[in-house]
């Protein structure tokens, strides 16, 4: 079992300040904590950064932490980007990248540097994932401060895979920037398929099944697919049990499968877009005022998929 | 919040849970007839394992509300989530709204109303009981369906394994529309109703108890 949500503010004020969607994600994600405590994450997109990209890294090694994350700004600068900004908490560090070569260039160099792992690359987004319940996950990374558009969020409760920072989600679609997903379920035909990727070129970082819907998603996008039509075509390759969420850069989307084995529900207002695997996730945003009221929410049936474009 | 409400019910007693928030688990367990209301929405399991009681829901129920009713009555304003009425042995549940995937499944007795539509596997692997529809059925309905009935005023979208259409007799029908206008629903005027066709029955073995009784 694990949870997901999201949300999308439809109408952002550009010129002024976004909405607070890492707060957001965390008040859906904490109501839902029952559904998976082991690890939690958010994907944050619309940021306003200084670089072109937004580079997540973590060093897998406590005691070489220091060294990884320098190497890592290292092969940055090789690839020829230029490091505006860069923050380090613990293991974790957070760059902003002036760069403007192939992002799957600086990618593969990333995953090459001994001891990196690569949590995403965006343009104005980023994956944040840690290990504990949502409320540990935003003391320790500010979660709840980062501005943006619209974003995905998870909380975890590990079926098939070991329980480590990496195997969180969201998992980032490498090398495609600001495409990531979270995933409730269980892919039968996992093995597969990551086998048939990998003889394509695709670099898996972990055993997490969740990781081939990325993966997946990446293929079909290079192929010149739109979201939609690739969500779709998700619901036949993929076998097994998924609700799951995307975001994009400027989009949001959910795909449920043919069993309707999975939980989600919908809300809509004038400005928002809220997605969560539990009504009590969507409640988690409502201001105080319209915390005893009623809220128009939907439940997708089966081998349903829906996107929206901001 | 269920240790106070188990303390409250007792024969005859009104209860009135306010701002329920969607939470999981709302009056579980309670064989008392009493009367519960929540004022809002409830979450995953709520009204189950009931024994008695008549629960109304103002708002949406999750996942599996009136897991395993055994008498007593609960109404659910809007919408449920999937499973509603699970396991169900007795008693009525109503659901004024739509109804998620698989409600019914495995019921074993009672009635189950659904005001608006059901979803995907209504009805699946049924055992006992009956379960109205008054709007449309989604696909696979009473699939692998041992006994009991499906009537439904809409659509189907596909019938499941093992399921067939059958006349239905004068009296079911009045017996249908009497019960449907007392929860005040009007309107629908025929149904069809859905039974097993028993082509998957396969008793030709027979369980140890009952070579024993030969």
């Amino acid at each position: 079992m694990c949870g997901v949500s999201g949300i999308l503010h439809k109408n952002p004020d550009t010129s002024g300040s976004l909405p607070l969607v890492g707060d957001q994600l965390i008040r859906m994600l904490e109501p839902i904590t029952h559904r998976g405590r082991d690890s939690s994450g958010v994907t944050i997109v619309g940021e306003r950064t200084e670089g072109d990209l937004l580079v997540r890294i973590w060093a897998s090694d406590a005691r070489e932490s220091a060294a990884v994350l320098a190497r890592a700004e290292d092969t940055v600068r090789r690839a020829g980007g230029v490091v505006c900004s860069g923050a380090q908490t613990g293991q974790f560090l957070r760059l902003e990248v002036n760069y403007e070569g192939e992002t799957a260039e600086l990618a593969a160099a990333l995953l090459d540097t001994p001891g990196v792992a690569l949590h995403s690359i965006g343009h104005t987004s980023e994956v944040i994932k840690d290990v504990g319940v949502p409320s540990a996950m935003e003391q320790r990374h500010g979660v709840g401060a980062i501005r943006g558009t619209h974003g995905i969020g998870h909380v975890r409760m590990a079926t098939e895979s070991r329980v480590d920072v990496n195997h969180a989600q969201p998992f980032w679609a490498y090398p495609f920037p600001d495409v990531s997903v979270v995933h409730n379920g269980q892919l039968t035909n996992y093995h597969k398929l990551r086998r048939m990727y990998e003889s394509r070129g695709h670099h898996f970082q972990t055993g997490n099944d969740s990781e081939l819907i990325a993966a997946y998603l990446a293929d079909k996008l290079a192929q010149g697919e739109g979201l939609d039509a690739a969500l779709r075509a998700s619901l036949d390759d993929l076998d097994g049990t998924f609700t799951y969420l995307v975001a994009t850069r400027d989009g949001l989307g959910y795909a449920k499968d043919q069993w309707s084995a999975k939980p989600l529900v919908t809300m809509e207002t004038a400005d928002v877009i809220a997605i969560a695997s539990e009504e009590i996730a969507l409640r988690g945003i409502l201001s105080p005022d319209m915390a005893g009221q009623e809220i128009d929410r939907v439940e997708p049936q089966k081998s349903e998929v829906m996107t929206w474009l901001l | 919040m269920n240790s106070q409400l188990k303390g409250l019910a007792a024969p005859g007693s009104e209860i009135t849970v306010r701002n329920p928030n969607a939470r999981h688990n709302l009056a579980v367990g309670i064989f008392e007839n009493c009367s519960i209301r929540f004022e809002g929405s409830v979450g995953y399991y709520a009204a189950s394992l009931l024994d008695g009681p008549e629960v109304v829901i103002e708002g949406n129920a999750g996942w599996a509300v009136g897991d395993n009713l055994m008498s007593g009555k609960i109404t659910v304003a809007k919408d449920a989530g999937a499973s509603a009425g699970s396991t169900m042995r007795g008693g009525q549940l109503v659901i004024g709204g739509d109804a998620g995937a698989r409600a019914g499944i495995s019921m074993k007795g009672g009635t189950l109303i659904i005001g608006g539509n059901a979803g995907f596997l209504t009805g699946f692997m049924m055992q006992k009981g009956r379960i109205i529809i008054c709007g449309d059925a989604g696909e696979a309905l009473g699939d692998s369906m041992y006994e009991g009935a499906i009537y439904v005023a809409g659509t189907i979208a596909s019938l499941g394994a093992d399921a067939t259409t059958e006349e239905m007799s004068e009296d079911e029908l009045i017996d249908i529309l009497s019960l449907l206008e007392s929860q005040g629903i009007t309107g629908q005027r025929t149904f069809t109703k859905v039974v097993s066709a028993k082509r998957l029955y396969h008793y030709d073995s027979l369980e140890r108890l009952e070579k024993s009784a030969l």
